[in-house]
């Protein structure tokens, strides 16, 4: 298995009024491809700031992440965007679809960014949608949904545009227990069945323990790693 | 992004806040509104001026003085000035005229001795003068004199008529009394010969208070029969040759020593005075385009502000600066389109409001129509020309998209980490 994701000495500090808050003081890991990886740890812990750094929205001040072998850090704001675009889904806690479109336009939305066409962006989203068990509901705006089923529009989100990454930022955060294993097991069987490599993020060490490894973070730092044998 | 999905994202947007669409698009309506209204109006006026100026001036003819405001007056000219000015390219007809003022002294009065209303004696050709001015040397009755013709007189309207009383009319006999110290007087006979038409006070001079003689009966009264003529006026093949004819009439002369008349220049001046008027007043117009601009300003940088989440969630599924500046700017573009349509109508209709307001309540009162018929009002027409349409429309555009970029930029800078922890 070839290594996707090589994070090198990352060190991330930000300002919280005067106060400086080392959020990652030095973080070295890899990923490899198809691998279902879960970084652990409580919250201010920074690991959601590890995930923004990984999945390109934030820059690190220190530290080195390629992504298929390429330093990503190298590139324009206009080319990491079209990195995320095209090779990583993100996931988030709090769904973060668009409250204007319906399930399936937000399931387009990448596509429309991307400037496909739009007879194959709907195919593709309603088979995603179909995918993740939401095929009925395709022309529910997210207010209609409830948090399990906004969760699932927003991992069809993460995959229409066949990403390499998938970042997922607690994503069971804010759902039940039951929907959150329903959505965690959605995505080990995604994992599983499309070999795309997923990335979560938990304080929930049960929900961790889906994933094939587990990195232990805390203030910042790598605490521990864990295979998790099947 | 295709420009067609950022227009139809643009306008879900704009649906879902309908009333602050709404509102923001009643701002630009009323701007465009204004503009429209206050261009096709002070366009409307200034053509009704023009076409006065030129009822009222006879643009393709020069008027030659001798003298100048520096010089002060100076003595006529002579035959060969006007010789020289009809060897001058572009010039098709030279007339001279003598002027006679009638002061105290000099008199002109009919067989009874009443005063006629006559204020100048002009010694002139009338075949010339005919030809000269077609509209306003023209006989209300009577005849011109005959070519060589003398001791024919031809009246002004207001010459025969004092007090609404004729004075003088058709064949009666008037006589010219001129001092001539110490010897007495000189006195000359003419029978009148024609009436002029009423010529109203617009143009250089009002005929209506001139009497005609011809030039050899002039030339018997005047003193100085070397330079007698103290006007010439000139007649050019085209209005664009005016100024080129003045320019070639003042270089036969000494500095100062003569004033050219050029209608043509005179009514460009009065145009571009009118022009200005027009642009300050649509200058003044445009000021509640740019209060609109500010709220639209204002309601994007409120609506910039509520969307970060979702610019936060644009930003992260890969969107980049330039996508979410575009979305922004096309809201502004289509507030600008839809305002500037509308706009463009009710401009249309409110300058026609505006005109029959003014044509029909704002007129002047004091004067009755009836006691100076030569007054005309002033009819106020709207002209819509489709350039100001489209200035109209274009300046909608621009400043929406101006006063948008801020917020929009603002917007697309966003960094997504913090657009995406926003609450």
């Amino acid at each position: 298995m070839s290594i996707i994701l090589d994070v090198r000495n990352v060190k991330k500090s930000y300002r919280m009024g005067k106060v400086v808050v080392q959020a990652l003081r030095d973080v070295s890991f890899n990923v490899e491809e198809g691998e279902f990886l879960a970084v652990l740890g409580p919250s201010g812990s920074g690991k959601s700031t590890l995930l923004h750094i990984i999945g390109c929205l934030d820059r690190p001040d220190d530290g080195e992440i390629i992504i298929e072998g390429k330093n990503v850090l190298r590139l324009s704001d206009d080319e990491l965007a079209d990195l995320r675009l095209k090779k990583i889904g993100f996931v988030f806690q709090f769904f973060n679809l668009l409250p204007r479109l319906t399930a399936l336009e937000n399931v387009m939305l990448p596509l429309i960014l991307a400037e496909a066409s739009d007879k194959e962006s709907y195919k593709r989203a309603k088979e995603l949608l179909e995918l993740v068990g939401l095929g009925g509901r395709l022309n529910h705006r997210p207010s209609e949904l409830s948090g399990g089923e906004q969760q699932r529009v927003a991992i069809a989100r993460a995959l229409i545009n066949n990403p390499k990454l998938v970042l997922a930022d607690e994503p069971t955060g804010n759902l039940d227990t039951k929907s959150g294993w329903e959505i965690v097991n959605l995505m080990r069987r995604l994992n599983e069945e499309m070999k795309q490599t997923f990335i979560v993020v938990t304080h929930d060490p049960q929900i961790a323990e889906v994933a094939d490894r587990i990195i232990y973070i805390k203030d910042g730092l790598i605490e521990g790693v864990k295979s998790v044998s099947r | 992004m295709k420009l067609s999905k950022m227009l139809n994202m643009a306008w879900l947007n704009l649906k879902q806040r309908k009333l602050r669409t709404a509102l923001t698009t009643l701002s630009v309506v009323i701007g465009i509104t204004t503009i429209i209204a206050v261009a096709s109006l002070g366009e409307g006026f200034r053509g009704e001026i023009k076409q006065r100026m030129e009822q009222g001036f006879e643009l393709d003819v020069l008027i030659v003085f001798p003298g100048s405001f520096t010089a002060g007056l100076k003595e006529g000219f002579s035959p060969e000035d006007i010789k020289y000015i009809k060897g001058i390219e572009n010039v098709t007809l030279v007339t001279p005229i003598i002027t006679i003022p009638l002061t105290e002294n000099i008199e002109l009065r009919n067989q009874t001795g009443v005063k006629l209303g006559a204020f100048t004696i002009g010694g002139v050709n009338f075949t010339e003068m005919r030809e000269m001015l077609p509209q306003r040397f023209r006989l209300m009755k009577g005849n011109f004199p005959e070519e060589n013709e003398t001791g024919r007189i031809v009246l002004g309207y207001k010459a025969s008529i004092v007090n609404e009383t004729t004075v003088a009319d058709v064949n009666n006999n008037v006589t010219l009394i001129v001092p001539r110290l110490p010897y007495g007087t000189l006195q000359s006979n003419f029978t009148v010969s024609g009436i002029l038409a009423k010529g109203g006070t617009s143009g250089i001079t009002n005929f209506d208070y001139w009497a005609f003689i011809s030039i050899d009966d002039a030339l018997n009264i005047v003193r100085n029969k070397e330079k007698p003529y103290q006007v010439i006026l000139v007649k050019v093949s085209s209005v664009q040759k005016a100024e080129s004819v003045a320019r070639e009439i003042e270089k036969h002369f000494s500095p100062y020593s003569v004033t050219v008349f050029v209608p043509v220049a005179f009514a460009r001046q009065v145009d571009g005075i009118l022009n200005l008027v027009q642009m300050f007043l649509v200058a003044i117009g445009s000021i509640s385009l740019l209060v609109a601009g500010v709220g639209i300003m204002n309601i994007m940088t409120v609506a910039v502000m509520e969307r970060t989440r979702e610019i936060g969630i644009l930003k992260a599924v890969g969107a980049k600066n330039r996508t979410v500046l575009g979305m922004f700017l096309a809201e502004a573009l289509l507030i600008g389109v839809m305002g500037g349509f509308i706009g463009e109508f009710t401009g249309c209709f409110f300058s026609y409001g505006l005109a029959l307001i003014l044509n029909n309540f704002l007129q002047p009162t004091s004067i009755k129509v009836g006691e100076r018929p030569d007054i005309q009002r002033i009819v106020m027409t709207p002209a819509l020309s489709p350039a100001w349409m489209v200035i109209a429309f274009l300046f909608a555009i621009i400043i929406c998209i101006a006063f948008g970029m801020y917020p929009a930029r603002k917007a697309a800078k966003m960094n997504p980490v913090e657009a995406l922890r926003y609450e």
